[in-house]
């Protein structure tokens, strides 16, 4: 291969956006930023790499083969930033430990991962997010989840579902019963893929009650509206702990008074990849999307990692995956159409006025680079894509609308 | 394309196992007959119970159902453990019951293992790969994509890993079963935005499906 045809090439993964993509994209980072600010968010900025010890927990939930490491000058190990989560834990644990409580903080922008699972096969990935410090009450839990309602129904999505589970119930339940340890890590392993028919072949031959296996095979039934956890508590053994179903419960009655009941599902098989979680977690799904357009929950022992004791409930929105989706259902954000303005060999000091007091009103505004004929001008405009020409001269303005694409 | 909202799309394998699916579906209560009829359609609409079947070749199933083009699928449990993607295993059909397994020529029964390294010849390199990496054997896959058997026949692998029914094909071919690396069949399987986003449609097929297994 010569050398200018591997200058053109870009690494598998990655890829280049144009316009009007990019713009698009661009606005929906931006529009969703302004969603955070509004429910009180600020947002942070962290570096896109770090020291690879940040990351330790993200290592030791199955995220090593799928890091970009690398050694800095003196050798010490640097990681792309594979996760915001805990960089943001980093920046509280450092910067606001003894600040005032809660903290709501927001963040966007790209993370980086050797493609595969729930990713897709892209390797720079763009996510929103926030995270709340702090705080272990449900209100917590659920603004969490009612701001990533509030966000797919902004951004345009009528139709999606956030899945709401606990990581403590299947514990709890599984608990109940007599297992080997890495019996129920198995189990809570078929959970998270959802394989149902492993689940069946291993929990037939584990020796327990039939009453117990037939509790555990309920469970992928656990799936609807709050009536889910009646049914939930009836398969745990008297006196157990409810804790988990009660927090549910909570968060639901939060979240009916945010109106959002109506995308929620509860889901009480739900395990997430992540294994740092500890209470509530959640994904939301769309229609004709196979991937989760967002996910979270709560992770009150990880700001331990760095020293500090703190209680915390995020989620991430996956920009790539929104994009998708509302490219598909042509929702995209509208970019506005330009303006032309052009002018002949005495007009351009009253072209570039016009085009000056347009663009200060918000307009998008191009104007020609020399003098041209109106003819010229009219061509060029269309070329460019413009909805109006404005051709000055020098005491004199021409307006034509301009058929787009034609000519 | 992008399945309508209130619509089922489901996925089925074209060949061995489409008449066994197709029964299963009419058992469980969904009117199939238009699709047995008519083989070169690709699409089936059922208006009445808002139910799309989609016709596809079996290895292309797990994409369709992956990228949200189809909510469901049928696919052997031989192709989902070679290409595993991230769906769902919602149930086991019990259909086109076989078994994945090393085979190799009568004769050499034993004597396989101990070279350097052992050719390999299948369908399922990524599977066959893991099998043989996992008890630390050093193997070279050879991909052919069909007429495995023919293979050790022509000295070009030493063992195969195929889909083994009756037998019939290693016996006339000298072959013998070494070892079994799975039980195979057919499984429904879902990707987890259709999962949830209909979740109800998709309990009750389970269900109705699950009566009649």
């Amino acid at each position: 291969m010569t050398e200018v045809l591997k200058r053109r090439q870009i690494p598998e993964g990655v890829r280049d956006l144009l316009p009007d993509l990019a713009g698009q994209k661009r606005k929906l980072e931006e529009f969703i930023q302004q969603v955070f600010s509004r429910w009180g968010y600020r947002e942070v900025s962290t570096p896109a790499f770090e020291y690879s010890e940040i990351f330790a927990a993200d290592l030791k939930a199955g995220l090593e083969n799928s890091i970009y490491r690398f050694p800095d000058e003196q050798g010490r190990m640097l990681v792309l930033r594979p996760d915001f989560t805990l960089p943001i834990a980093r920046v509280v644990a450092v910067h606001f430990a003894e600040g005032p409580l809660p903290l709501r903080l927001c963040y966007g922008g790209e993370i980086f991962r050797y493609a595969g699972g729930l990713q897709g096969k892209q390797r720079a990935l763009t996510q929103a997010g926030v995270e709340l410090m702090g705080d272990a009450t449900p209100g917590s839990d659920a603004e969490v989840v009612a701001l990533a309602a509030a966000v797919l129904q902004e951004a345009g999505l009528d139709e999606f579902t956030l899945c709401l589970g606990h990581v403590g119930f299947l514990d709890l339940l599984l608990a109940a019963y007599d297992l080997l340890p890495q019996d129920v890590e198995k189990i809570k392993l078929l959970f998270n893929k959802k394989d149902f028919v492993t689940l069946k072949e291993m929990v037939t031959k584990l020796k327990i009650s039939e009453q117990a296996k037939e509790s555990i095979m309920q469970i992928p039934l656990l799936r609807g509206g709050v009536e889910v956890l009646t049914k939930a508590r009836a398969l745990l053994p008297a006196g157990a702990n409810v804790q988990p179903l009660e927090l549910l419960q909570e968060i639901w009655s939060v979240l009916e008074d945010y109106k959002v009941t109506q995308f929620v599902t509860l889901d009480l098989g739900m395990v997430r990849m992540m294994n740092y979680y500890t209470g509530m977690v959640f994904e939301g799904y769309t229609n004709g999307l196979g991937y989760p357009l967002c996910g979270g929950g709560r992770y009150d022992q990880l700001l331990t990692n760095f020293g500090c004791e703190l209680s915390a409930v995020g989620f991430a929105v996956s920009l790539d995956h929104l994009l998708t989706v509302l490219t598909r259902q042509k929702k995209l954000p509208e970019l506005l159409e330009p303006l032309f303005v052009a002018f002949d060999e005495s007009g351009r000091e009253n072209a570039i006025a016009t085009a000056q007091t347009l663009r200060r009103q918000g307009a998008v505004v191009i104007v020609d680079l020399k003098a041209a004929t109106y003819e010229e001008a009219f061509q060029a405009g269309c070329r460019l894509g413009a909805t109006r020409l404005l051709y000055c001269t020098d005491n004199d303005i021409f307006d034509a609308d301009l058929d787009r694409g034609q000519v | 394309m992008l399945a309508a909202n209130d619509w089922l799309t489901i996925a089925l394998a074209k060949g061995r196992i489409l008449p066994s699916s197709l029964s299963l579906f009419t058992a469980a209560g969904i009117d199939c007959s238009s699709i047995a009829s008519d083989t070169r359609k690709l699409i089936f609409r059922l208006e009445a119970e808002k139910l799309q079947f989609i016709l596809a070749k079996p290895t292309d199933i797990p994409t369709y159902v992956e990228y949200g083009a189809a909510d469901l699928g049928v696919v052997g449990k031989d192709i989902l453990l070679e290409q595993e993607k991230e769906l769902y295993e919602l149930l086991d059909l019990k259909l086109g019951a076989c078994r994945l397994s090393v085979a190799q020529k009568a004769e050499k029964t034993g004597a396989t293992w101990g070279s350097s390294v052992t050719y390999v010849a299948t369908k399922y390199p990524n599977l066959a790969k893991r099998h043989f990496l996992k008890k630390g054997r050093q193997v070279e896959i050879i991909k052919l994509h069909g007429s495995i058997e023919l293979a050790p026949l022509l000295n070009l692998a030493d063992v195969i890993v195929d889909l083994v029914s009756t037998g019939k094909t290693l016996r006339e071919n000298n072959l013998v079963e070494a070892e079994v690396i799975a039980q195979i069949t057919a499984r429904l399987v879902a990707n987890p935005g259709s999962y949830q986003v209909k979740a109800e449609r998709v309990m009750a097929l389970v269900q109705q499906l699950e009566k009649v297994l």
